[in-house]
């Protein structure tokens, strides 16, 4: 044992204790959950009830359901009334079909001041229900760091203050791994949820999931990325969660139908073999195998958005981050999962920080951090990329929202709203990779100019205009955030379904809600608005299911069944569907059917847009979006697509370009955008069953049988 | 001419569906052909040929991170 772990084990306190007589699973529910009270120490357990599971499902529904009782409409982030509650949902812990693992965190955001959520891997969602229980919900705060202990081999759940350095998740995750397991070969019984320094001085905190990789003898991390839920956690000063599972098996989520998910998961892993080398290489390259083709179709992120391709892009395509993964064997984030998406970088030595010179594992870089942290601030230097994706890891910042801030921030020092004086020095150019990493570490550690970058787009842009004389009306255009979130990378102007995809979303623009830039803009399947509305009505829906279960989206269409190419409508994966459907009924022993599936999400889905409402957000002035989102702010922007712009002038608006400046032709486009947008909303609100404003009409909610009292008071202040 | 995803491409003597997918930029790993409505099996792209005032669909299926 390492004397690190030795001197934690020594400093070991218990401030509260809790035993329990771990309850046994049925179809997929413990039927229990935890509470924890950091404030006063209670820990105790509660009953799942029939309509919560009727009606919440699992998941996220549950992590809702429970965050809705405990706040109320004043409530703000950092209250101690505030909760983290993860939930991993009904089929979490299956090991016979990939993607079984997730787990859903649900808070209230720092970022946005409303309701978050995120997906996440990592062994600790399916250790925590196989531990007796279906959600943990973490309310109060403590007073120091503790550590939350849940073993679920001996039923016990303690809060304790241990002698550690939250400061780095991955160092943290090893330690707290090594600290609980009795062997090497125990290591791989334990998870543990642990964020970083990086999280205590930003907005943008994120929570790292661990799973023990036997092969590399180190514990490995996956992230709930998405709107600051690690500042939460460290706001009430939790430095981590850990979780002891001994006794996995293929049958520990007791299905009610057994032989049906096996026979579900022999027939998509026998697809994955088949047919994986031939379409996606999820395998090989993971996410990054999307760089080449979005560089290619003109939708990677390049300049804060302002452009979808670049020619240095070949620097960070997906054949280069291929050749820097050092695994060559599929890897996967949960028991079993075929697809094998996880990659990592071993032995990477970084050339600046904390770290600098000593060799660390990092897991990825996925699609969004090199489209994030790379194009979108101009960098094509895949060291760069794979250095910036560990420390946002181990200082726990989201990779996503660190890349869009950067790059707005770097448009704006381009613009001269920033120079180097307010940087502290920092030349903040596009492409300038050591000024960005810099600036990575100032974030990290709460100094300089990255205490204030942590705040987020939406924040600098009020700090730069109010401090620096920035132009506010510019930086509304150029800031990508909607709703308090910054923007994932994917370059949305030309899809106007897409851009309904970010922004009419719950949380804001990730893209987990929709992803209809082919269907829209390449295949030309959704020429009118009430087609683009029906795909965002279904998509959103369809992709919430698996938020309720505790499923990743990666196996529904990342990997194409052959009966595709003769399916009536392909970009569903119907067969994909169907095993979904046939995976709900055999945990649960229910019986529903692909239109009940879809019910599921929308009581969920409207139930959170309530939670907006009742929080002061969720009417449809939270659902405008960036203009850099819908169409070109500048001139240059314009000019660089002149041929295509000109054209769709000509032909979609009726206008004439020729002989127009640049600048008439902006504001004629813009114009046109902004209507079409305009209309997209009252399209989509109304194949939602919501009002103009966005709000969910009474019968609707009833309908959906969640017209719950405390619901119909919060609407019927919006009707 | 033709109509490829909607849009209207000049037709060329011997057009393969693999040249006019060439021709399109489309290089998307999984993508569904259909001419005239049927589906053209990926093993057969370099040998279709697509016809004069054919409608041809490519229909890049889904992905996203």
């Amino acid at each position: 044992m390492s004397g690190v772990v030795e001197k934690m084990r020594a400093s070991r306190k218990v401030l509260a204790e809790y035993k329990y007589k771990p309850a046994q699973i049925e179809r997929g529910y413990a039927g229990k959950t935890l509470y924890v009270n950091l404030s006063t120490k209670n820990i105790e357990s509660k009953d799942v009830t029939q309509q919560m599971k009727d009606i919440f499902i699992g998941g996220k529904g549950f992590g809702l359901w429970y965050l809705w009782n405990a706040v109320k409409p004043e409530t703000k982030w950092n209250d101690p009334e505030n909760e983290i509650v993860i939930s991993p949902g009904p089929i979490a812990g299956i090991t016979q079909y990939p993607g079984s693992g997730k787990s859903l965190v649900v808070t209230l955001s720092p970022l946005t001041n409303s309701v978050m959520d995120s997906n996440v891997g990592g062994y600790f969602g399916p250790y925590f229900k196989f531990s007796g229980w279906d959600a943990l919900e973490i309310q109060g705060k403590a007073d120091k760091d503790v550590v939350l202990f849940i073993d679920g081999d001996n039923g016990r759940v303690t809060i304790e203050e241990v002698d550690l350095d939250p400061s780095a998740s991955h160092l943290l995750s090893e330690q707290l791994t090594e600290l609980m397991a009795e062997s090497e070969q125990d290591r791989k019984n334990v998870s543990v949820v642990s964020s970083g320094s990086g999280a205590e001085h930003t907005r943008v905190g994120i929570l790292n999931f661990s799973f023990y990789d036997l092969r590399r003898k180190a514990a490995r991390l996956k992230q709930a990325g998405r709107g600051g839920i690690g500042t939460v956690f460290r706001d009430k000063k939790v430095a981590a969660l850990v979780v002891k599972f001994s006794s996995l098996s293929g049958k520990s989520n007791n299905p009610a139908d057994p032989a049906k998910i096996a026979r579900t998961g022999v027939k998509i892993t026998r697809e994955i073999n088949k047919f994986d080398d031939a379409q996606f290489r999820m395998r090989q390259i993971g996410t990054a195998n999307l760089m080449t083709p979005m560089n290619d179709y003109d939708l990677l992120p390049v300049h804060n958005f302002k452009y979808g391709s670049h020619k240095d892009a070949v620097g960070i395509s997906s054949e280069v981050l291929r050749s820097r993964f050092t695994q060559k064997m599929p890897d996967g984030c949960w028991v079993g999962c075929a697809l094998s998406c996880c990659k990592a970088v071993d032995d990477f030595v970084p050339k600046t920080g904390p770290f600098k010179g000593k060799k660390v594992i990092v897991d990825g870089p996925e699609y969004e951090n090199a489209a994030g942290l790379g194009s979108n601030c101009g960098i094509f230097d895949p060291d760069y990329v794979i250095e910036a994706n560990f420390y946002c890891d181990t200082y726990g910042i989201d990779t996503i929202s660190t890349g869009t801030i950067i790059a707005f921030i770097m448009e704006c020092y381009e613009k001269g709203i920033l120079n180097k004086e307010i940087t502290g020095g920092l030349e903040l150019n596009f492409g300038n990779a050591e000024a960005a990493m810099e600036l990575i570490h100032q974030m990290g550690q709460g100094s300089g100019f990255g205490k204030i970058a942590g705040q987020g787009v939406r924040r600098l842009k009020k700090i730069f205009a109010e401090e620096y004389g920035g132009d506010p009306v510019f930086m509304q255009d150029i800031g990508m955030e909607n709703k308090g979130l910054e923007y994932s990378q994917y370059q949305a102007k030309e899809s106007l379904a897409q851009q309904g995809g970010y922004a009419l979303t719950n949380k804001g623009p990730q893209h987990d809600e929709a992803w209809l830039i082919f269907m829209d803009m390449v295949n030309n399947q959704l020429p009118t608005f009430e087609k683009k509305a029906e795909a965002l009505h279904y998509f959103p829906m369809f992709r919430t299911w698996f938020g309720l279960q505790g499923l990743c989206k990666l196996p529904w269409n990342d990997i194409i069944p052959e009966s595709n190419a003769t399916s009536d409508s392909p970009e569903k994966i119907p067969e994909h569907v169907q095993n979904y459907v046939d995976l709900f009924n055999a945990v649960t022993g229910k019986n529903i059917d692909k239109d009940e599936m879809i019910r599921q999400s929308e009581r969920v889905y409207n139930f959170q847009r309530v939670f907006n409402l009742r929080l002061g957000f969720g009417t449809r002035e939270h659902d405008a979006a960036p203009y850099r989102a819908l169409g070109p702010v500048t001139e240059e922007e314009y000019e660089s697509r002149q041929e295509r712009y000109d054209k769709q002038l000509k032909e979609d608006v009726g206008i004439n370009p020729e002989g127009m400046s640049t600048a008439a032709k902006v504001a004629a486009m813009r114009k046109y955008r902004q209507e079409r947008y305009e209309t997209l909303i009252d399209v989509v609100y109304k194949r939602r069953g919501w009002t103009e404003n966005g709000v969910p009409k009474l019968e609707h909610l009833k309908d959906l049988g969640i017209d719950f009292p405390e619901v119909v008071e919060v609407v019927k202040k919006h009707l | 001419m033709i109509t490829v995803n909607g849009n209207q491409i000049e037709w060329e003597e011997d057009l393969t569906v693999e040249s006019l997918l060439k021709k399109m930029n489309y290089t998307f790993p999984k993508i569904v052909v259909r001419v005239n409505g049927k589906v053209v099996e990926q093993k057969k792209w370099t040998v279709f040929k697509v016809p004069d005032e054919a409608e041809v669909q490519a229909h890049h299926l889904i992905a996203g991170g």
